[in-house]
This record gives C-alpha cells, structure tokens and sequence, in this order.
C-alpha cells in the first residue's frame, strides 16, 4: 500500500499544481516541498521492512490484461535507495527552487518538476518492463520541457538532450520487447530470475547492447556525455535535480537493476568498465577546463556517473556496494554544488570564475557549504565522498579478465580522481578566495549572502555527507541489501572511515598527491582553462550528423518528388499490375461457378460501354469527353439494373444526370480542348491502361460468381422484414443494419460540401471561359436570353412543386419499395438544377438557401435519430411504432425514417452547395451587388425564396452563355 | 463473363484517361474507376441471382444479394461529392492544367 500511496499522492500533486501555482505562484515549492517530504519520510519508515527482512514490497494490479502487463511496483534495496533518492534531493530542491526565481507565477516549472518526481519515482518503483518504459519516456519530456523553459536560446539544447535521449528509450524498448517475447512475461523481476534466456549468448549481446546504449546515453557516457554540459541551458534548479541527482541516475539504476542478469556477461563488464573510465577521465579533465561554474558542476557529474557505470560493470557484490554508496554520496555534493552555483549566479550575477573570487568574505556560509560538498567529492576524509570513493578503487581492483585488468583500472581510476581533486579545488578556491577579478570587480563588493531560506536546502544537503561520512557503518545494511539485490550475493561489507593500510588507501593517497601537484601545476586549472582539446565538440557533431540525417532523407525524397499528378497516379497502378503478373505466374486453383453468371442480353452493355469509353479516350473534346462518360455512366446504371439492383441503378442514373450538370458548370470555365501530350506518352499510358483492364477483367472473372449466396446476406434476406418492418433490403441495410455506416459516409458527404464552399472562399473561380462566350449581333434572336428560356422556365416552373412532392414520396416509401433518401435527395437536387438551367442567365439563377445550414442539419438530424436509440439501448438501433391509421390500419413508423430524413438533407444540401457555388458566373463567392429587378421582367414567377430571381437582361446580355443552358441538354 | 469483360474495359478506359494531362481528364477516368469498382462490387455478390431484393414483390430466393448494393449505393453517393470536389478545384485558381508545359 505505501508504494500505491506513494504514487498516488505523487500523481495528485502534478494535478493539483495548476490550482495551487494560482494561489502561491513561485512558493508553490514549499508545497512540493512538503509533499516530497512527508513521502521521504514514508520511504524512510519502511527501512526495517526492505533493508532488515530483504523482503520486498509489491503491489500490483491489472493495466492491459489482454496482453498481460500489469501495473506492478516493487521496491527492494535497490528500489528504496533510489525512491529515497528522488524524494529526498526533491523535497530540497523544491524549497530552493522558492527563492531562486523572483517573484511571479511559475506554473510551467512547478507542474513538470512534480511530473518528473512522479516518472521518476514510478520508473525505480516500476516491476513491469513497459511500465518502466512509460516512466523512462516520461522522465525524458519532462527533461526536454523543462530545458525548453529557459528561453529561446534552450531550444536547440533541448531537441538535443531530447533525440539522445530519446535513442536510449528505443533500445530500452527494443531490449524490453525482445525480453518479453523470450521469457513471455512482462514483469521485470521474474524476466531478471529467468536464467534461461541468459544461456542464449546471442540473444544475450543483443539485449546486452540494448541496454547498454539506453544507459550510456541516458547516464550521459562517453560517447553520449556532450548532452550533459549542453543540457545546462536549463535553470539551475532543473539542473541540480534533473541532471545532476535524479534523471542522469535513472541509466545508473538501469545498470544496477540488469546486473543480476549481466553481471557476468563478458560485453557487459567490459563496456561499462571500458566506457565508464574514458567518461571518469574525459569529464574530469573537461570539468577542470571550464570557467563557468554550473559547465564545470556538469562535467563533474559525467565524471561521477563515469565512476559509477565503470564500477557497476566490474559486477562483483564489493563493486555493487561501491556504486551505491558512491550513488548517495554523489547525490548530496553535487546538489549542494549545484545549489551553490545557484546562489552564486544569483549573488554576484555571474557564474563565470573570471569574474569572480574572494566571494567567501562576502558570503561565508555558501563558502562553507561549497567547501564541506567540494571535499567530499574530492574524496578528502572524513567526508561520505571520501569511504564511496575507497571503495570504488577496490571495486574497480576487483576487475575480472586478466591480472592486469584490475590494476589498470585502477590506475586510470586514480588519475581520474586526480582531475576529480583539481577541479573541486578550482571550483572553491577560483569562486570564493583570492581577490575579486574581472570587470566586474566593483560589483563585487555589494554582493550580500543570500537568504537563510535560500541557502537551507544546500546546506541540508553538504551536512549530509559529513553526518553519513562519520556515521558511514549505518549505510551498512542499504549498501549490503543493493549487493543482495543485484547480484543475489550477500556483500557482508561494512563501511568504515579507517579500515586499516590497504591498496586502496594507496590509491586515495596517490589520487590527492596527484591532485595537488595538478593544482599547482596549472595555477588550479587556470593555465589551461578554455583552451580546445579536441578538434570537435559534442554539440556540433551531433548538428552534423542531425543535418547530414535530414539531408539524406530529403535526398531519397527527392527520387520520388514530382508535381505531376500522373506519376503519383501510375505508381500504384503499375505496382498492382505487377503483383497481378506475379499472381498469374504463380497460379491459382479456383472453383467452377457457382451457377449462369451471363445473360445474353448482356453483351449489349458491353458493347456500349466498348464504344463510350473508347470515344471517351480518344476524344480531345472536353464535352464530347463528359458526354461520352455519361454514356458509360448510363450504361452502368443500366447494368446495376440488369442485376437486380434497381435503387442502386436509379441512385447511379440520378447521380449522372447530376454529375453532368455540374461538370458542365465548370467545363464552360476551361478550354474546349484538352491539354495535347506527347504520341509517346499516349502509347506508354495506353499500354499501362490496357494491361491494368486484363488485370482487373481476369481478377473479376476468377474471384466472383465462384461461391453460392454468402451467410451475411442469407441472413438479411431471411429476416429483414422481421427486424426492421421494411421489405427494401438494400435500404434496411442503409439505415438500419449499417447505419453507423452510412452515418460516416454522410459526414464525408457533408464535409465535400463544406469543402467545396471552403475552397472557393479561399480562390476564385476561373471566369468563363472565352471561347465558350460567342460574341452574338444584338439583332440575332439569340441575344435575348430572357424569351429564349420562355420554354424552359415554364416547365419548370409547374416540375420543381412535382419533383420536390414526388422526392418527398420516394423518401417517405423508401423502406419497403425503391426509393429512401439518397434517392429521394437526389431527385430534390434535381428539381433545383432543373430551375437553374432553366434560368435565364447565370447571374440570375441564384438559390437563396442556407445550403451549409441544411448540410449541417441533416448531419445533425442522423445524429439525432441515432442518439434516439439509446432509449433502447444503442446508438442508431431504429426504435419502431406502430401509428393507428383511420379505417383500422396501422402505419408502421420507425427512426429509421427521421435518419433517412437526415440523409436527404444532407444530399440536397450538397447539391445546392454545388449548383450556386459553380454556377454563378463569379462563382458563388463573389458576388456582384443585385442591381434592383427592372419592374415587369418576371418578377413574381418564382413567389417563395427557393425559386431563383431573374435578373434584368440587360446589364448581362453579352455574357450569355451558350452551354449552361443548351450544353447540358 | 460479361460483367468481367465491362469492368476490364472501364477500367482500361479509367486508367488511360486517369494518367493524361490536365484535372478534368483525371476525374473523368476517377469516375470510370469508380463506376469499374461498384461494378466489381456487385459481382463479389455474384452475377447468377439477379431478382431485386425487394421482399414485398419478389420471394427471396432468387434475390440478388442486397449487401454489396447497400455498398455500392453509398460509394455512388461518396464518389460523387467527390468527383464535384475535384472538379472544384479544376475551376479554380489557374487553368486545369497539372503539368508544367510539356
């Protein structure tokens, strides 16, 4: 239960955060703070429990049950110390954090400080692979974001630190999928007991390299470490927890967890071991190089988390010990020193060692704390840094492989740790004795010591490591249950200040004499500070590789990129051509027909169809074009009808009617004849056309017609009638089977609508087309639109009533006889195109409609009738009634009906978008102001807003355009 | 066989007039591939029952199969906003033209 508290409590924080930044803007750290605290104390408390009975605790319950991972937390030694880790450095850093930014509101900080304690705490409590890997990510966005806070200039250092780290996640989920798969569990202890998947050696390295990268690049090893010192873009609070105690650890505790399965995988030892001194050294000559304070901070924690990951990889219980008591004595001075560089940065305005110095006078405790961290990390008795540090250098002796294994490692170790003397001297005595230096020498001279509350949480945390280095034995049964749980050996170690002449002192003695000729050598790293070392640095090399990725990528993009549309369209053409071939070649059995699928009166439709749509290819006519697909449209319908669909052949014979009239309004805007492309092109596409029509004519001929009715439409012909009380099949499928179907396929027909409404808001549409405008005598009859549409408008006029009852009729009937709302609508649609051809001029025929009003309602009105269902239980489920008629009859209603209504609607509505939209001679966005009907020119023909109103004749007499009215008929 | 012999010819046809130049001809060839592939459809019901399945005149057993026509009646309506669309976007800004000057 403590660890579902913990993670609850942690998760209600973050949530809580927004509320309580309103009330205590930057204070809202004391508030974590406290929170982190009380949960510190909580861990604490549970000592007796994980470090007395080696029992750990768990809880678990169910996440994905359907792939077995559970959400499942464990906390033994391991768990404990690096929870404590978390909450504890959090709890300080929250409290600093109050003080270090000036009043205001700090929302962004706060909220994904606590998400980051939440991840991070959750990631070392985490007994379940993906659950690890969750948290894993989590700590990395928090990190990026928090990086980002800090300006603009933070942008780039947070995309790096991001990708790197990022690199790490995936090969941690690599490792972690490939792991599952083996061993078929989730959960990480029983992946980590199951010794059978370590005999694999190659399955081993692999998962081994896995690994590794995701803990060398989230522990920021060599050659990863650059996105440390770069990741100091972030402000120093983020810093001191993210990058410095708790995230860059989140690879140590990776390393420390998978030791039980790697311990003694040759690779593992040797990477670690390998790696980790060439991050000790290149961090601790780095770090002594630098004139900013927090940079130098930085690469000293590469240079720690160098030590650690080289004595984890020795893999031995002694070594294990090592690293975690070096993991706490790590975390105290390097959070103080990051504090410190905090407080500095923030009392003197610089960070910069030459602008500083003799700061001690002025502020004498933050010098006393930067000392009491500073020697512990120089490894100087009788600080906690001192005995951690003992005992890496007889864990780094320990090494297997060879005699001199050892020896060398402990020799690189000590020269490391030489540098590691020189620079916390230089971090000391460069900031705070001497005389002040630089330009900013007088400004000196005002610097106050910051405030007790600021100052606190540092000292808390560098009086840790004397308190733990004088009392070190009660590390004894942490540092002894971590051993027990990662190498499932008991150490048996116990830690003392003195234990006697041994190697290791040797080499402590050495390490400080070392250190202190290199301070006197280099003026403590001033003679050589700043000068490059290496022809690269990190940061520009990644920039490098990053652009050089993107560039490549672009490059192979560029095989393919093309504007012309045709390429993009032939591709897959070609492809499904040849997997086609592919198939034939191969060969397939297939089964006799299940029964006559020709008629003879069938090969009339081929014929046709022949005929059309080679007249439609070899046409350069764009009408003639149109025409003759209207043809094969026609035809097509006429098959639909030939195969016992009639509402599909009605809705397909509607749907042409209306694809020609509205192609006609845009055909009149374009040239009469096509774009000419080259004979070469027309044989290569001719080619490509015939070969697809066999693929798909074979395809046809060898897949349908082969099996007898299939169950599903067995099961529609057998029951319709019963469960819908409509006898139309097809549209008792529509609207009540597969409703939520064509509820999807409304939308999309609405948002055609929109769309089209949409892109000529945005672009105009081309003007008429000039050749489609013949210049006319004012003395040809055909001037005179007005008496040459006397016809048509007349028609009309008496067509458009029928034609809307009559596709109300078709609607109302269409469950049980042809008809239903697609059809109906389309019929509605046509009575509108109908008075618009009718029109006398395009100007003229306008339909005053709210067309994306009636799109919009008839969605709604499907949606409605659907939500209806609820009533008996589900969305769209069509609820029934039976309405007594007079004389004894019952009608029988359904909600079916009301979303059919919807359907319509939204037909019509899309037809009317069209037709006004295309039509007018602006299109239907621009248009012209409607000069006042001339008295007595037909007003009063079309009573009610739907019918167009004609304008004069006058002001439009030149532009009548011959093809809106004859060219459709 | 019929049915086959239609559909291989349209979509010959939607084809050849799909990979021309200019938007209009791309539509016009969308619309014959779409009228192939209703086509298509419907035969996955199978070509040898073909009485309408309207149950109040017709018995059910001769009734063609009523779900890929519940299926082509939405892709017609379907390809139809889509075939306006296109012709939108041919009608507007510049000529129809998809290709740089050959």
């Amino acid at each position: 239960m403590v660890l579902l508290t913990s993670i609850l409590v942690l998760a209600a924080t973050v949530l809580s955060i927004p509320l309580v930044e309103r009330v205590l803007g930057r204070n809202t750290g004391w508030f974590a703070a406290a929170v982190l605290a009380a949960l510190t104390a909580l861990i604490a408390a549970q000592a007796p429990q994980v470090l007395g009975s080696d029992e750990a605790l768990t809880y678990s319950v169910p996440w994905m049950p359907q792939i077995g991972v559970e959400f499942h937390l464990r906390m033994d030694a391991l768990g404990w110390l690096f929870t404590l880790l978390v909450t504890g450095v959090g709890a300080l850093i929250m409290a600093y954090s109050t003080r270090y930014f000036p009043p205001g509101r700090r929302l962004g900080f706060y909220f994904l400080m606590t998400l980051f304690a939440f991840s991070m705490t959750g990631l070392v409590l985490a007994d379940d692979v993906v659950l690890l890997y969750v948290f894993w990510e989590l700590t990395t966005i928090a990190s990026f974001y928090l990086i980002g806070l800090s300006g603009p200039g933070a942008s780039r250092p947070a995309i790096r630190t991001f990708l790197i780290t990022a690199v790490g996640g995936l090969a941690l989920l690599g490792a972690a999928v490939l792991l599952v798969v083996r061993t078929g569990t989730t959960q990480l202890s029983a992946i980590l007991a199951d010794q059978t998947w370590t005999q694999d050696s190659t399955f081993t390295v692999l998962v081994t390299l896995l690994v590794v990268v995701a803990v060398f690049t989230k522990s920021a090893q060599f050659p990863f470490h650059y996105w440390l010192p770069d990741a100091m873009a972030a402000s120093t609070p983020v810093s001191a927890y993210l990058h410095a105690a708790a995230m860059v650890k989140a690879g140590i505790y990776l390393a420390m967890r998978f030791t039980s399965a790697f311990g003694e995988v040759f690779l593992w030892n040797a990477a670690l071991i390998t790696f980790g001194l060439i991050t000790a050294v290149i961090g601790a000559v780095f770090a002594l190089q630098q004139h900013d304070l927090k940079r130098l901070a930085a690469y000293s924690t590469v240079s720690q988390l160098g030590f650690l990951i080289a004595v984890i990889g020795v893999g031995t219980p002694e070594a294990l010990v090592a690293a975690a008591a070096h993991t706490v004595a790590h975390a105290l001075f390097k959070s103080a020193l990051f504090m410190v560089v905090g407080l500095v940065d923030h009392e003197a305005g610089t960070r910069d060692l030459r602008d500083l110095g003799g700061l001690a006078r002025r502020m004498p405790v933050t010098a006393a704390i930067a000392t009491l961290a500073a020697l512990s990390m120089a490894g100087i008795p009788p600080l906690l840094g001192f005995v951690s540090k003992e005992y890496l250098f007889a864990g780094l002796l320990g090494a297997s492989g060879g005699p001199w294994a050892g020896i060398l490692a402990g020799a690189v170790a000590v020269g490391a740790a030489a540098f590691t003397f020189a620079y916390s001297f230089r971090f000391v005595h460069s900031a705070f004795f001497g005389e002040p230096r630089g330009e900013r020498r007088a400004a000196q001279e005002n610097v106050h010591e910051a405030p007790a509350a600021f100052w606190l949480p540092a000292a808390l945390s560098a009086l840790g490591g004397v308190v733990l280095g004088l009392a070190v034995p009660v590390l004894d049964p942490l540092v002894n249950g971590v051993a027990q749980d990662t190498t499932g050996t008991a150490a048996d170690a116990h830690l003392l200040l003195w234990h006697g002449f041994n190697p290791e002192l040797a080499m402590s003695a050495a390490a400080i004499a070392l250190g202190v000729l290199l301070v006197w050598r280099t003026a403590s790293g001033e003679s050589y500070a700043g000068r490059s070392l290496l022809p690269v640095d990190g940061p520009s090399v990644f920039e490098r590789i990053h652009g050089a990725t993107i560039r490549a990528g672009r490059r192979v993009g560029d095989l393919t990129r093309t504007d012309a549309i045709a390429f993009h369209l032939g591709a897959p053409i070609v492809m499904t051509i040849v997997l086609a071939a592919a198939v034939l070649w191969i060969g397939i059995d297939l089964p006799a027909p299940a029964g006559q699928t020709s008629r003879p009166l069938d090969w009339l439709l081929v014929g046709l169809m022949g005929v059309a749509v080679l007249g439609a290819a070899l046409t350069r006519s764009r009408l003639a074009a149109l025409a003759l697909i209207g043809v094969a449209g026609f035809t097509t319908a006429l098959w639909l009808f030939f195969l016992g669909a009639f509402d599909v052949a009605l809705t397909q014979l509607l749907v042409e009617v209306l694809t020609v009239v509205v192609a006609v309004l845009v055909l009149r805007r374009l040239p009469r004849t096509f774009h000419p492309v080259t004979r070469k092109r027309s044989v290569l596409t001719a080619l490509i056309a015939i070969a697809s029509g066999l693929v798909a004519g074979t395809a046809a001929f060898a897949f349908t017609g082969r099996r007898e009715l299939s169950s599903a439409a067995d099961y529609f012909l057998g029951n319709a009638p019963e469960d819908t009380g409509g006898d139309n099949v097809v549209n008792t499928i529509l609207v009540d089977y597969r409703a939520f179907d064509t509820l999807g396929e409304l939308v999309v027909l609405g948002v055609a609508g929109l769309i089209i409404i949409a892109v000529l808001r945005n672009s105009d549409l081309l003007p008429v087309h000039k050749a489609r405008k013949p210049e006319v005598p004012v003395t040809n009859p055909v001037f005179e639109s007005a008496p040459n549409t006397v016809l048509m408008r007349t028609v009309a006029k008496f067509l458009l009533p029928i034609l809307v009852i009559w596709s109300l009729y078709l609607l109302a009937r269409g469950h049980n006889e042809p008809g239903g709302g697609f059809i109906g609508g389309l019929v509605g649609g046509s009575a509108f195109a109908l008075t618009y051809l009718a029109a006398s001029s395009d100007a003229a025929a306008r339909i005053r409609l709210a067309y994306p009003a009636i799109i919009g309602s008839g969605v709604l009105v499907a949606l409605g009738s659907g939500l209806l269902g609820f009533f008996e239980g589900s969305f769209l489920l069509p609820l029934h009634a039976e309405i007594p008629l007079p004389g004894g009859d019952y009608y029988h209603f359904t909600t079916a009906l009301i979303f059919d209504v919807g359907v319509y609607l939204a037909v019509v509505g899309v037809l009317l978008a069209a037709l006004n939209e295309l039509g007018l001679e602006n299109g239907g966005t621009a248009r012209p102001a409607t000069p006042p009907s001339p008295p007595g020119t037909s007003e009063g023909e079309f009573p009610d807003d739907t019918a167009p109103s004609l304008e004069g004749t006058g002001a439009t007499a030149v532009g009548v355009d011959t093809t809106t009215t004859g060219g459709a008929r | 066989m019929t049915l086959a012999v239609t559909i291989a010819i349209m979509v010959a046809g939607g084809v050849y007039l799909m990979l021309q130049r200019g938007m209009v001809r791309i539509v016009l060839g969308l619309l014959l591939l779409g009228h192939a592939v209703n086509l298509l459809i419907m035969s996955a019901g199978g070509t040898f029952r073909r009485d309408q399945p309207l149950l109040g005149i017709n018995p059910p057993d001769w009734a063609a199969d009523p779900l890929p026509q519940a299926f082509v009646l939405t892709a017609i309506v379907i390809a139809f906003s889509i075939v306006i669309y296109m012709l939108t976007l041919a009608a507007s800004g510049s000529d129809d033209d998809t290709e740089d000057a050959s």
